[in-house]
């Protein structure tokens, strides 16, 4: 039934005096439409509600613009073709391919400019840096996870499949970081993108090969306290303003 | 006293975009006027928490919000339409109004009466399941309406609330904005003079970030009495007080 259907329904109702004196029809009808409205969240939503004890965290992770379809689609496409490539050279193509992504889809998390009802949102009870915090722990989730399952079928070497995830998680917190401090997406995406661009060229000047870049235990460091770093930015760039009191 | 600003400030760059506002309001519907770039959003975005001052003070429903608990109080309690108000395209008018409910921290059980009770109010009972994409200017802006009151709230912020109304949706605008001044603190940014006289209390007109009047709609006739720029008697009224202003 659709909501015409049922506001027609309430006014020929209303108009022909079926209902009892004494019952307000008004408040009939808004029970009834708030039953026929109503919304049943996915068993993602659900699990999510449960888990982070807040339906409107939850909601508002469903709604996480890098976590729309298309951005899914793309990340699963340009990995599988990362797959067909490493095959078929022998080079780890998954390992320099999945930290890229995952920063383009960290930086898409945060608002401004991409999430439509962002200056709204601003304004509401859930916190908006929670918001964020988990939209990026989600998208750093599932794109870890299909890089895992990409390398994987890639049929790379162990330390290869999973030396990605120290840099992915150093050049996703940039991105975060400098889409937070510039709000912008976009000058995200670019600062993760040149900066990884810049880790692969460091490395091949260190010994000609593009994979030293997640190879090399001697950069581990390095990412991790970039990581440190820009994490410490995103929480400033996004702390609570205490206003004029 | 639901609002309570003293010398309040709000600066971009070198732009004082709000200079030195002082307020206090209680229940009723309180019209905002002035010009373009007055600082009117500023003001109200300021009182919506999502933009702090420079310097002042600035009380809501009791609290203070620089504080992250108080505030949170107030921001379930408050309704706020932004002067653009963006939306997801692929959601329908439930979708929306009941995604702000839960941003408001309402009580789930709370939400899909609440929601279609907004949703009746602004008159979209009809396209309630309609995606956003397929509806008019008008009609979204309703929509946003409908996510601002969906609380219920004691404060109420509406950022040029009939923009795109037609006539008759102004009107029945205008009623449920009475009803709402009956127990909340309604502050409507506008420029459409008729809203005003049609649905106000008060009435405060700003100009480079001051408030430069605050009285009864009728206050601000008077003030335009003998003043010849204008069509109608408020607005004669606005650009009189204007006029003094920059004199």
């Amino acid at each position: 039934m659709t909501g015409d259907e049922l506001t027609g329904g309430r006014e020929d109702l209303g108009g022909f005096g079926l209902g009892p004196p004494d019952v307000d029809l008004d408040r009939v009808w808004l029970g009834v439409a708030a039953q026929v409205w109503r919304r049943c969240p996915g068993p993602v939503e659900r699990a999510a509600a449960r888990m982070l004890r807040s339906p409107g965290l939850a909601r508002a992770l469903m709604t996480t613009p890098s976590l729309l379809i298309g951005w899914v689609l793309a990340t699963v496409i340009v990995l599988i073709a990362g797959v067909g490539v490493t095959l078929g050279t022998g080079a780890p193509w998954v390992g320099v391919l999945a930290p890229a992504l995952a920063a383009a889809g960290i930086a898409y998390a945060y608002g401004p400019g991409i999430d439509p009802a962002w200056e709204l949102s601003q304004s509401m009870a859930v916190s908006d840096r929670m918001v964020l915090l988990v939209r990026a722990l989600a998208v750093f989730g599932l794109n870890a996870a299909f890089g895992v399952a990409a390398s994987a079928a890639s049929g790379a070497a162990a330390a290869v499949t999973f030396g990605w995830l120290v840099p992915m998680t150093a050049i996703c917190a940039l991105a975060l970081a400098a889409a937070t401090v510039t709000r912008s997406p976009n000058v995200g995406v670019a600062a993760g993108w040149t900066a990884w661009v810049i880790a692969i060229l460091s490395g091949m000047a260190t010994d000609g090969k593009f994979t030293t870049a997640i190879t090399d235990s001697a950069f581990v460091v390095p990412y991790l306290a970039l990581a440190v770093c820009c994490g410490a930015v995103v929480l400033f760039a996004t702390r609570i303003p205490r206003g004029a009191a | 006293m639901n609002v309570e600003l003293t010398e309040l400030t709000r600066k971009f760059g070198h732009t004082r975009a709000v200079a030195g506002v002082s307020l206090e309001a209680g229940p009723g519907v309180f019209g905002l006027l002035g010009p373009n770039g007055a600082g009117k959003t500023s003001l109200l975005r300021m009182m919506a928490t999502v933009l702090p001052p420079t310097s002042g003070t600035l009380s809501l429903l009791g609290r203070d919000p620089g504080a992250y608990g108080p505030r949170r109080e107030i921001r379930r309690r408050l309704g706020y339409l932004p002067q653009n108000l963006g939306y997801y395209p692929g959601f329908t008018v439930v979708d929306f109004v009941e995604y702000f409910a839960l941003l408001k921290d309402m009580p789930p059980k709370q939400v899909p009466r609440a929601v279609a009770a907004a949703i009746e109010h602004v008159g979209l009972g009809g396209r309630a399941r309609s995606k956003l994409r397929t509806l008019s200017g008008g009609m979204l802006r309703r929509v946003g309406i409908a996510q601002a009151i969906v609380n219920e709230p004691e404060l109420l912020l509406l950022d040029e609330p009939t923009a795109g109304l037609d006539p008759e949706q102004r009107v029945s605008f205008r009623a449920l904005l009475r009803d709402f001044g009956q127990r909340s603190t309604v502050i409507v940014s506008t420029h459409l003079v008729e809203d005003i006289a049609a649905a106000c209390s008060e009435v405060m007109l700003m100009d480079a970030g001051r408030i430069v009047f605050h009285g009864t709609p009728g206050e601000l006739i008077a003030r335009g009495e003998g003043h010849d720029v204008g069509d109608a008697p408020l607005e004669r009224g606005y650009s009189a007080v204007l006029a003094a202003a920059r004199s």
